[in-house]
């Protein structure tokens, strides 16, 4: 409308096609990564979707209070051991009954890669038609910051604090999203929120293959409570995630893996822990610990993601 | 008719037929995200990022929060190509 100079609009609006059926005050932290996401989710997928979920950060505000919800979708709440198979029946009923619709099952990683994981192998195995969304911020916050098998090597948890007996994590963590590509589903992808246009992306193509079977994405979501950081860096933080490697973008179709986003000059890992408090006590061994594992990691996706050269992989059995 | 379509109630006690919950999180904000108009180029970073999706679109011009319920993160601001929000503090209003 006026003269001055414009750029052009972000085309991740585009993908905004539905409304935001949230209220806009609802009980997360502010900058939290979770919010993000979960307003993001229903205007890409649409207002029709049925989310179920467990007892988490996001459950208060899913669920509702007294009497009141906070938003407008269909939500299911199940116990943290059984999400999956809870998603499961409703799924079920849902196709015998002819009713076309998106059942999105949406947990913590303490749900998905812990205390829900064997129902979530379960109904990857068994090909469920759902979509199955693990928000990462890496540990148990809701009930105040444990740690996970998703928290990384020589993190501050509250059951691994940093003080004289313990460094953090002495553990190395578990790449949940591979473990779950490695069940051969219709789509296993990762994702996270400073690349919003590639997740929107990933969601449609899951709530696509969700017509043939299991969809699952890991979504890095970082937590600037637990994690130490300040709010305005929630982007900051998963961006410097993806250029670190130490969460790479990518897909995979029937255990077919393919990178989404390669890092031309990945930065050294330094330069995403130093954005928390989580890992403010590292000194360089135990940097180097983490770099190691990154670079380990990354090593083992490139493999992945370059098999095609070396051996025949199956599309798929579907009928 | 509510878009909440497959479930009477959405949680075993609530009913997302009624008003919903909203609370007053612009309360909870110390700082203040403030626009400059001339310096905003319209690219909507600040929209896409902001957790609560408060930033609106202003006559295809530029975009401004919705001050009610801005909990005053700061994402914006740092998200911002051209530095056109500033966060200033809320004492100075
Ligand atoms: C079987 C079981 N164990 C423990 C709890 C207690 N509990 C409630 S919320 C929560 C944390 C969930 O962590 P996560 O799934 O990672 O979600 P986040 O809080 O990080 O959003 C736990 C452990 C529970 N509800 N059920
Ligand atoms: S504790 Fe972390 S994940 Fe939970 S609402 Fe706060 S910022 Fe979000
Ligand atoms: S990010 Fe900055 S330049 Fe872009 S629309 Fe928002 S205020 Fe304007
Ligand atoms: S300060 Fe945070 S909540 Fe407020 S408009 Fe900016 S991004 Fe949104």
């Amino acid at each position: 409308m006026t003269g001055k100079k414009k750029g052009k609009l972000t085309k991740v609006l585009d993908y905004l096609k539905h409304e935001d059926p949230f209220s806009k005050g609802v009980a997360f932290c502010p900058g939290c990564g979770l919010e993000l996401l979960l307003r993001f989710i229903p205007q890409v997928l649409g207002n029709d979707i049925v989310i179920t979920g467990t007892p988490s950060c996001s459950a208060p505000v899913l669920l509702g209070q007294n009497n009141q919800s906070w938003h407008t979708l269909s939500y299911f709440g199940t116990l943290m051991t059984g999400a999956a198979a809870n998603a499961t029946g409703l799924a079920r009923y849902y196709r015998k009954a002819g009713i076309k619709n998106t059942v999105v099952c949406f947990n913590g990683d303490g749900t998905a890669a812990d205390i829900g994981f064997g129902n979530l192998s379960g109904a990857a195995e068994r090909n469920e038609p759902f979509i199955y969304i693990c928000y990462d911020n890496e540990g148990y916050m809701n009930t105040g910051v444990q740690k996970s098998a998703t928290t990384p090597y020589g993190a501050s948890t509250t059951t691994t604090p940093f003080g004289t007996a313990s460094k953090g994590k002495n553990l190395r963590r578990m790449n949940l999203a591979l473990k779950m590509a490695m069940h051969k589903i219709p789509y296993a992808a990762t994702a996270t929120l400073s690349d919003l246009g590639d997740l929107a992306k990933k969601l449609l193509k899951a709530k696509e293959a969700k017509e043939r079977g299991f969809a699952f994405l890991h979504v890095f979501a970082p937590c600037t409570t637990g994690w130490g950081y300040a709010p305005e860096n929630t982007i900051e933080v998963c961006r410097r995630a993806v250029k670190t490697n130490y969460f790479p973008l990518w897909e995979a179709i029937n255990g077919k893996i393919r990178m989404t986003k390669t890092v031309k000059k990945p930065k050294p890992v330094s330069t995403y822990t130093e954005l928390m408090k989580k890992f403010a006590h590292l000194n360089e061994a135990d940097l180097q610990i983490l770099q190691d594992d990154v670079d380990y990691e990354y090593c083992m996706l490139g493999g992945l993601s370059t098999l095609e050269a070396e051996c025949h992989i199956p599309e798929s059995v579907e009928d | 008719m509510s878009p909440n379509k497959f479930f009477k109630h959405e949680g075993p006690w609530s009913d997302a037929n009624d008003p919903l919950m909203c609370s007053d999180t612009g309360d909870w904000r110390t700082k203040r995200p403030v626009v400059d108009k001339d310096t905003c180029i319209f690219c909507g970073f600040c929209a896409i990022y902001c957790p609560i999706q408060v930033m609106e679109m202003v006559e295809n011009s530029h975009f401004t929060p919705d001050l009610a319920f801005c909990k005053g993160c700061g994402i914006c601001a740092k998200e911002c190509p051209k530095n056109a929000i500033s966060m200033i503090a809320e004492g100075d209003f």
